[in-house]
């Protein structure tokens, strides 16, 4: 069993020392690994990202992280991510990391992920440079999303995002915003390429649990959606939904 | 700032909040009744509270704030939940 300790939102800024650490002390025998679902910083600050940085480096467990919309905010990702690789926490973005925990290989693929919408309602790269720009975004971090999963040899496989893939965790947030707060490109990736669990933030009023349309687990682990530093869970080799053949268009 | 129309208060203190540097916050609800600006959401903790409200206080001297807004638990979980 592998044991996974996830948190989102954590936005670290001034002011924000000591607020993880004192729930961080016990992390290494409560969990394998700590992922990180983006919006770490407050405005994109390498100096917010340090002090959170400072708080997770001398952790004995591996760490993964993606980037959220708030840490591109000062144009300064670059600077974000590495300091948060100084510190031990690997950064993904259209990449795969691969970690064995005690024989177990357990494989993640991370993206910020971007806005669109939801089946039905999905923006479309269409008319304006703008808006083009906006799906045509959102397009090119699925693909990328998807063949990182696809490329992983790995006993469990998780994909790490930011923004939501489905609906049902957005749940508690005004309809207007969902096509800031996701995309159904996300899920399409997952479900294309399978996967065991899929952790994402950014909702901070959704809900925690759902599923993509293919039925693998999706948590949002927003920190005003858990309401705790992390969440654990946890996860056993082999029972992987696997993509389902294709099918309809042809 | 100049002050907009009341229609368009709310959003205008709204968009403040979300770009000052020391709020950053775009889950705020803000709600201007008569002289009264009411601010809710989810904040990280007690130091961002109060930075909220003396931000808002800036944009508006002449406003009472009540910030009526949730600093969120950053306590370790109970337990875990087993999703395969």
């Amino acid at each position: 069993m592998i044991r996974i300790a996830a948190v989102g939102d954590l936005h670290y800024g001034d002011g924000s020392k000591e607020i993880l650490r004192p729930s961080l002390q016990h992390l290494q025998d409560r969990a394998d690994l700590l992922l990180l679902a983006g919006d770490l910083t407050r405005c994109g600050g390498p100096e917010e990202v340090k002090i959170l940085a400072d708080e997770l480096r001398d952790l004995p467990i591996p760490m993964v992280a993606v980037l959220g919309n708030h840490d591109y905010h000062a144009d300064r990702e670059d600077q974000v991510r590495r300091v948060l690789e100084a510190a031990r926490v690997r950064v993904l973005e259209g990449e795969a990391t691969s970690i064995d925990v005690d024989g177990v290989r357990v494989g993640i693929a991370g993206t910020k992920g971007f806005g669109g919408g939801f089946r039905g309602a999905h923006g479309s790269d269409f008319g304006e440079p703008e808006m083009k720009a906006f799906v045509g975004h959102t397009k090119m971090l699925s693909d990328r999303l998807e063949r990182a999963l696809t490329g992983l040899d790995a006993d469990l496989r998780i994909a790490l995002l930011h923004y939501s893939p489905i609906e049902a965790t957005l749940e508690g947030e005004r309809l207007e915003i969902y096509p800031f707060l996701g995309s159904y490109l996300l899920a399409e990736a997952v479900d294309n390429a399978g996967a065991d669990l899929v952790l994402h933030g950014h909702a901070h009023h959704g809900a925690e649990k759902g599923r993509t349309p293919a039925g693998i687990p999706v948590r949002n682990v927003a920190q005003p959606v858990i309401r705790h530093a992390y969440n654990i869970y946890t996860l056993e080799a082999g029972r992987q939904v696997l993509p389902a053949a294709a099918g309809g268009i042809s | 700032m100049s002050e907009p129309r009341a229609d368009y208060l709310p959003e205008a203190i709204r968009e403040k909040l979300i770009h000052d540097p020391r709020v950053a916050e775009q889950d705020l609800r803000v709600e201007v009744q008569a002289r009264r600006v009411r601010l809710g959401g989810n904040v990280a903790s007690p130091q961002l509270k109060q930075r909220i409200t003396e931000v808002a206080q800036e944009l508006l001297p002449d406003y009472e704030v009540v910030n009526e807004t949730t600093v969120v638990s950053a306590a370790e979980p109970d337990g875990e939940e087993p999703v395969s």
